[in-house]
Order: structure tokens, then sequence, then C-alpha cells
């Protein structure tokens, strides 16, 4: 399908008051003024727009279903329509050498012009084999591809920091982009990541040419700037002290806080209470789930066990030997132990020498 | 015969009360906010109990910090025994009174070297408090301060992600309570063992010498 064809889709399938909407969506997630409303639907609807480049690596495409799936229709054909998907696995009509062929011709034609978003994550291990795309490795495409652009966007944990494919022991040696790369590039991490914060995103570098504020992980400070606790519907249970003690409990229908069964909500930084997902107001929290760190770095092994306050204590070596209340209870009980025998021994002498105090 | 000296200024009695009793509050509220264990079943702000320790706990917090700074300024300009290097394992002489320390506490021998200022275990066991202290107080102030650049790019340059820095927070706390339960029972055993008047000179800063072993 030509690039012309493409915009006449879009035409007949977003009207102009649903297309406004997703701009006033994305305006408003991002803290800009109503004003600049017009401005992001004149780069979002400006043929003169970059196209968009959409690779898959070590991932479950969950991040592409998640913008696709979403209830509020509108959303998802605006994020892509308006990025100008030139190449896409999962959605574009074109398979095999006809599909490397598009991604070719359109990294030569916009040299420095596209935008490249990345989802999964690189393997490293042994020269990246565990994941190949027409013949060639993860690595050398994102190698290829990447320098080329004008920004990339790494979309969900994997793409971001690695992802469940870096969990330890991480047998493919997977990393994030930004790592493979060595430079940072925008994360827009989650599992998967809100269309909100990826919409908002691209019609940030759309309109202004250059990207959002980032903190010092690459995720926009618009959406990622605050932590999930903190901004929580549940927070006043949690400072209020009522908490749900296991689930299906008397507390947990009474929609108490999370904390206590593992909620990870006061370590994860996410804009998750106030955006929410799929148009309905629905969020983990919110279904009586905790929070499980998924915008966080390696959260699948510093924020798992899900269903607890702390991951275990690890000894080289041994692997996860037990969680860190018990281990802290331990290492008091033998330092009580060795102070008994010690005064034990202290004890023990002096009956057999005979106190030399006296002596003195 | 015993003579008296004075061992240790007043600021660093006041340090020492300021960061022991902090350490008790810390462990105290802290096991509370990791384990919130009273459930109230009160609606509405007239139980506010975990902001209330959670508050206690920051207060605390800032003790502590006030603390650790004024005993890094007297391992500077304290007097002779507060400074860094009287009680660090950096000379032959604290060298070989570590390991002979070390002796005297397993009962190997019945020697006990007096010295007005720590003796060089216990010397090297502070040293490695005050860095767990300051590791403490930069995860816990990026805690406390979630949305800072500064102390988040601190944080994540050190520690990764929030999630590390309360496990690491966590596991400090058992140090600083295992500190406490063998600090307390080695001073009560060394006072047993040899009457300087060691505990009583952390109030009166004054330690007893035997007239003859004074050099």
């Amino acid at each position: 399908m030509s690039r012309i064809e493409h915009e006449k889709e879009i035409k007949s399938r977003v009207s102009r008051r649903s297309f406004l909407k997703g701009c006033a969506m994305a305006a408003a997630a991002l803290g800009l003024s109503d004003e600049l409303v017009p401005k992001l639907a004149e780069a979002a609807a400006s043929p003169k727009r970059p196209p968009v480049v959409w690779l898959h690596f070590q991932e479950c495409t969950g991040c592409t279903e998640g913008l696709l799936r979403a209830s509020h229709p509108d959303i998802a054909t605006l994020i892509l329509d308006i990025i100008s998907l030139d190449y896409h696995e999962t959605v574009m009509a074109a398979a095999g050498h006809q599909a490397e062929e598009i991604l070719s011709s359109t990294i030569d034609k916009y040299s420095g012009k596209f935008i490249c978003v990345a989802e999964g994550a690189v393997p490293t291990k042994d020269g990246g084999i565990y994941c190949k795309i027409g013949g060639r490795t993860a690595l050398e495409i994102i190698k290829d591809v990447a320098p080329k652009a004008a920004a990339v966007i790494s979309i969900g944990t994997c793409a971001s920091f690695g992802g469940v494919q870096a969990a330890s022991p991480n047998p493919t040696g997977a990393k994030g982009i930004g790592d493979v790369l060595g430079k940072q590039v925008i994360n827009i991490p989650g599992c998967p990541p809100n269309p909100i914060a990826f919409l908002g995103t691209v019609l940030h570098l759309l309109t202004f040419k250059r990207p959002p504020e980032l903190d010092s992980l690459g995720r926009p400070l618009f959406a990622y700037g605050r932590r999930n606790h903190d901004q929580c519907e549940r927070r006043a249970h949690f400072d209020e002290g009522r908490f749900v003690e296991q689930f299906g409990d008397a507390n947990h229908k009474k929609g108490y806080c999370l904390y206590k069964v593992g909620c990870k909500g006061p370590v994860t930084y996410a804009n998750c209470p106030a955006v929410r997902f799929n148009d309905v107001s629905i969020w983990p929290v919110g279904a009586g789930h905790g929070c499980i760190g998924c915008t966080e770095p390696n959260f699948w092994d510093t924020c798992s066990p899900f269903y607890e306050r702390l991951p275990g204590v690890k000894l080289p070596g041994a692997g996860v030997v037990t969680d860190a209340d018990s281990a802290g209870k331990k290492i008091l009980g033998i330092a009580a132990a060795a102070a008994g025998i010690h005064a034990a021994v202290g004890i023990g002498k002096r009956l057999v020498k005979g106190n030399q105090e006296e002596g003195k | 015969m015993y003579e008296k000296r004075l061992a240790w200024s007043v600021l660093f009695r006041l340090f020492h009360w300021a960061f022991a009793l902090s350490i008790m509050v810390l462990v105290a509220t802290g096991l509370y906010i990791h384990y919130p264990w009273s459930n109230s079943v009160i609606e509405g702000s007239r139980s506010f109990v975990v902001a209330k320790v959670r508050y206690v706990h920051f207060v605390a917090g800032f003790v502590f910090i006030s603390a650790l700074l004024v005993r890094l300024y007297l391992w500077f300009f304290g007097n002779r025994q507060e400074k860094l290097w009287d009680s660090a394992p950096v000379t032959p002489a604290n060298i070989k009174n570590l390991f002979s320390t070390i002796g005297y506490y397993l009962y190997l021998t019945d020697r006990h070297e007096q010295r007005l200022g720590h003796n060089v275990l216990a010397g090297t066991v502070y040293i490695l408090t005050i860095l767990f202290g300051f590791c403490q107080v930069m995860s816990g102030l990026w805690m406390l301060y979630p949305e800072s650049p500064f102390w988040g790019s601190w944080g994540v340059s050190l520690l990764g992600s929030q999630a590390q820095a309360r496990f690491v927070h966590y596991l400090i706390m058992w140090y600083f309570s295992i500190f406490v339960f063998i600090h307390l029972y080695i001073v009560i055993w060394n006072d047993v063992k040899d009457p300087e008047g060691l505990i009583s000179s952390i109030f009166t800063g004054r330690k007893f010498f035997h007239k003859d072993t004074i050099s």
C-alpha cells in the first residue's frame, strides 16, 4: 500500500472529532495547555511527519496488543495512524522478503528522519543467535537501524531494561535497547506500558522535535515522574493503617491497602493510578491486585516474590536462601547464642581459675 | 589505686546518645513500617497510625543524620581518642592491638592493653558502622524524596531502583540491630572483666586507669 492510499485509509477510519480527542488526552498527560492541542494535531496530521519503523525482538507482542486491544478504539487507531507505520511485523500486510525490503528502503529513504520504535530485548550472548529475523540477528538489526533514526523509543520493559528475558540467570544475555546501543534512548517501560505514555511521547517528538524531559533511566517524567503509591486511590488506607491481610478476606472486600500482600506501588514510578488502562478506569490496584513494579528495571528479580514485601536474600553459589526477615532473625539468633556461649566460657573459666581480682 | 582521666568530649557523648536513641527509634518504627502489624478498622482519619509512625521515623532519621555528621566532624577535629586514625587499623601498633583484642575477647590471653580511646577492634567496627550509616542515609533520603532529581540520580546509580533501595535499607537495619546487641554485650563483658568504668565513661566522659599501668 502506498503512502497516499494509507492516508486515505486514516481519513476513513478516524473522525476529526476522535482525532482531536486523542490529541487532547495526550496534551493533558503531557501537562500541556489546551492551546497547544491544535499544534499537536497539526504535527500529527502533517503529511511530512516522519515514518516509523517498529522492530520486534525478544518479546510477547503484548505491548502492541496492549495498544491494539485498547477498549477505546480511537486511541489505538490514532497511535497506529498518526505515526505512519512503514514497518511493523504484527500489523503490516507485507511478508517475507517484501517486508525486509520495506525496512531497508525506509531506513535509506528517510535516513536521519524516521522514528525507530523497538519492542523487546536484544540477546547478546553467543553473538546474539537467540533472536533472528530474516536471517539477521536482533543485534545486527538494531545496530543497523538505530543509528540512522532521528529518535529511538523503547516500548515496554523488555526493550527498556531487558524484561523477563534478562531476569536471573538471563540465559541469552538479553539487554535493553539503550544498553545494547550504549546511549540514552527514550524508555516507555511497563508490561504493557500505558498507550497514553507512548502517544504523548510521540506527539511531543512530532510537535517539538525533541523528546520530553526524561529521568535518569530515560523514562519521560510526565508519565514516570511519580510513584504509584503517592497517587494511589487506596493511599488513605495505608496512612490510616487499614490493610488487606490476605486475598479474599473482609478487608480485601472493603478495598483496603494491598501493601501487606506485596504491592510494589511504593517503589514503582508510573502514572497508572492517574491515567489507568483501557479507558475504563481500571488498573491492577483498582481491581484488587497489588502493583508488581513492571515499569522498574529488573523488576522480575527485585520486585519478586510479587506477594511479599521484599525479595529473598541470595547467597553467592547457594541461590535464594531465605527471605530477608528470617535471615535477619537467624543472624540475630546466632549472635545471641554466640554471646551466651562466650559469657558461659568466661564464667566457666573464672570458676576453674578462681577470681583473680581478689589477689590484686 | 585508680586515676580518673577524660576520654570523651561533651560533643562525642552527645553524638553517642543521639545515635543510640535514633537507632532504637528507627529500628522500632522501621520494623513497623515494614510490617504494620496493627490493623485498624477505624475508618477516617481518626486513625492515622502509619502516617504518624512514618513521621517519627523521618524525624529520628534526621537526628541520625545529624549524629553521623557530628561523628564525621570528630573524626578529623575531635580530641585524640575521637580521631579516625586513633582506632583505625592503620599503624603497626594499632594492628597489633586489633589482634591482641581479638585474642583477649576469645579468652586466649588475659593481657588487656588499657587504652583511653576505643580498642582497635571496636574502632574498626565503628568505622564500618558509620559507613553503613551513610548507606542507610543515601537509600533513606531517596525513599523520602522520591521525586528529587538529586537523590534520584544518586539512588539509581548506586542502587538501581527503589525496590533495591528498600531491600538494602532493610538489610542494613538488621546490621544495626545485631550491632546494638553485640555492642551492649561487649561493653558489659568488658566492664565485668576489667573495671575501668567503660559504661559510665559514655555518661561522664571519664575512664579509670590502674595507677601502675599508666604509661
